[in-house]
């Protein structure tokens, strides 16, 4: 098969003069195969072709994983030099100390704004968040993950009745409140919605409000929102995913960050 | 006025859940469950009872858009 492929030299005038032409520029069919020559069976030449096939076909498929890999890493570097001074907040936890984003570089956070007079949206949140945490906890090669609870509701809960309620949760679930402007300030750099509803005879009202767990990754970045729909074990695979794509660029130098 | 605490989120959640369970199998005829209602606006706070009540209305409606489908309501200029 191989000697019919070879280039063979044109000894004939494109148009041969009348009458026959001579012996030798009988038109050869080049790619006739010789009689007795010996071809690939077919099963033989379907597997050429189908290595063939794979090979640019995994090609393709790493030119297009390196394209993507590329692309996630652009977007996090974009949103690393958003993130500097967005997303911040100026608030206190429950010993009173104060708190700022700063104060959690180097930790995965998970973020919820809620009130303790909520009647069912916030205890179930704060569940679910709290059932996260602890599936995250079991992967022993998890970065420290920080849960936050910051009030939309700060005159009445202060730091003595946010710990109250946040016994009943994860016990590292940190409760954040400050000013009625730090925590406007703190709901509007997170762009959660808050509103506080009318007050009845007892005084009593409650707070409408964005249902939001934000995630934030350990350079301050703002990552991820899990809302109602999301049930712990999808908050746990998403943040997992994350963190995953977060090894593949590298962090800023918090030393301007401090 | 502290908020509720786990225990008693609970036992108005649990409150709530009874009277619902009343008025799915009266038909949500009221009068037939007052009993409920009454131990309902007990356990809870008279801001909850409000968010349940809006709440209920809003699964209802939900659950009719669900079977029923959505029917613009009838407007007094119509052409």
């Amino acid at each position: 098969m191989l000697r019919s492929l070879r280039p063979i030299p044109q000894l004939c005038p494109r148009l041969c003069p009348p009458g026959p032409c001579p012996a030798r520029c009988q038109p050869r069919r080049r790619l006739a195969v010789p009689p007795g020559a010996p071809r690939l069976p077919l099963w033989q030449r379907l597997c050429v072709a189908g290595a063939v096939a794979g090979a640019a076909a995994a090609g393709w498929l790493y030119v297009r994983h390196e394209k993507e890999r590329q692309q996630r890493s652009r977007r996090l570097q974009q949103l690393r030099r958003l993130a500097l001074g967005q997303g911040d907040f100026q608030l206190r936890d429950t010993a009173g100390a104060a708190r700022s984003k700063a104060d959690f570089l180097g930790r995965w956070v998970l973020l919820y704004f809620g009130f303790t007079h909520c009647p069912d949206v916030c205890p179930e949140e704060l569940e679910k968040l709290s059932r996260a945490v602890e599936l995250l906890e079991r992967d022993p090669a998890l970065p420290p993950l920080q849960p936050l609870f910051v009030t939309v509701d700060p005159e009445r809960d202060d730091a003595a009745a946010l710990e109250r309620y946040l016994r009943d949760f994860h016990p590292r679930l940190l409760g954040l409140t400050g000013t009625p402007e730090q925590v406007r300030a703190a709901a509007s750099a997170f762009r959660v919605y808050v509103s506080a509803g009318p007050r009845d005879a007892d005084g009593d009202y409650v707070v409408d409000h964005s249902v939001l767990t934000f995630l934030v990754d350990p350079d301050g970045v703002f990552r991820d929102c899990y809302g109602r729909s999301r049930t712990a074990e999808e908050v746990a695979r998403r943040l997992s995913h994350s963190r995953n794509g977060h090894l593949i660029a590298p962090s800023v130098p918090r030393n301007g960050l401090g | 006025m502290a908020a509720p605490t786990k225990a008693e989120r609970k036992a108005c959640w649990g409150a709530r859940d009874e009277f619902w369970q009343c008025l799915d199998s009266h038909g949500d005829d009221a009068a037939k469950c007052e009993k409920l209602r009454r131990a309902f606006e007990s356990r809870c706070p008279q801001q909850w009872v409000k968010h349940f009540d809006k709440r209920r209305d809003f699964l209802k409606y939900k659950k009719k858009l669900e079977t029923e489908g959505y029917s613009p309501p009838e407007a007094a200029g119509k052409a």
